[in-house]
């Protein structure tokens, strides 16, 4: 068993291929915008691309698993947060909306 | 020295896990992911509320511009996360190269957005376009000015970097901007198809 901690990585090849796979889910979710317009799974696929790309740029930009568990948590909240959001809004925009202005009104 | 190592901030922690850059840039990142946090649920309820207008809303902006300030994002958060790691390896001119062509394409990002706003306003896209419109400007300028913050902290740590402020050791400065940096970076990527790609 390895009990050497991780250290920070010096290599450049990751965070090439990182680039590179961010850039072509950035291509591809602007087509799956005018491919898929208006389509009721849509925002399910937007949203997991969106928390793909975000947890691409903690782990290998950030190394996230190498920080302390508070940045880590942070992270992960924050970047599941408006996925969630896009999906609650996107199945259950309706009853979403009654709820906000219910809660507005007090 | 021995006073000056002192001082240096520890990055590995009691409880285990670094905190890349400094406790300070942390808690600034968190401040921002918080603030944005209540951007965002703004804009759920403004689209839960009306969503004929967030429907065609999207189809009235630039596609393009949104891809590009993307594009120019991720790959300037690319190259300052090459600075860092190029640091570590005690590549310190290969990291002063990195950190310039960040900075250049960082620079991209305002000189998009100007266009697009530009492209905006011949088209009668203004802040009193509707809801849609007032969203996505509030949103995507107050990214702006965050960015704007994060180029102003590319420039310091540049200079710094110049004069030496920054080795294999001791490269603290650099990783936290770089955070503040890729921090911003993820904040766009949920903007994007926000307003861009969901129709």
């Amino acid at each position: 068993m390895n009990l050497t901690p991780k250290k920070p990585s010096t290599a450049l090849l990751p965070l090439t291929l990182t680039w590179l796979a961010l850039c072509l889910l950035t291509v591809f979710s602007l087509g799956l915008g005018k491919w898929f317009h208006g389509a009721n799974w849509l925002p399910l696929l937007v949203a997991l691309i969106v928390w793909v790309k975000g947890m691409m740029i903690a782990h290998y930009f950030i190394e996230a698993e190498l920080t302390h568990a508070f940045i880590r948590r942070v992270l992960k909240v924050f970047i599941a947060f408006a996925p969630l959001w896009l999906i609650l809004t996107g199945f259950f925009g309706g009853q979403f909306a009654q709820w906000a202005l219910s809660f507005l009104r007090g | 020295m021995a006073a000056e190592l002192a001082l240096e901030p520890r990055i590995e922690t009691e409880t285990g896990g670094r905190i890349p850059g400094n406790k300070g840039m942390w808690v600034g990142i968190t401040c921002e992911f918080v603030e944005f946090a209540v951007l965002f649920v703004v804009y759920f309820v403004a689209r839960a509320n009306f969503p004929d207008a967030f429907q065609q809303g999207a189809d009235k902006l630039s596609r393009e511009s949104g891809t590009i300030i993307t594009l120019l994002m991720v790959t300037s958060s690319f190259f300052i996360a090459c600075s860092v790691n190029s640091m570590r390896a005690g590549l310190r001119r290969q990291s002063i190269y990195w950190l310039v062509a960040g900075l250049i394409v960082a620079l991209g990002y305002p000189v998009a957005k100007y266009l697009e706003i530009t492209w905006n306003l011949a088209h009668g896209i203004n802040g009193e376009s509707g809801i849609f419109f007032t969203v996505y400007y509030y949103l995507t300028f107050n990214h702006l000015v965050h960015a704007t913050w994060g180029i102003l902290g590319i420039l310091w740590v540049l200079v710094r970097h110049l004069f030496g402020g920054y080795s294999a050791e001791d490269y603290h400065g650099l990783e936290a901007l770089a955070s503040y940096w890729h921090a911003t970076d993820i904040i766009w990527l949920i903007i994007f198809p926000m307003f861009y790609v969901l129709a």
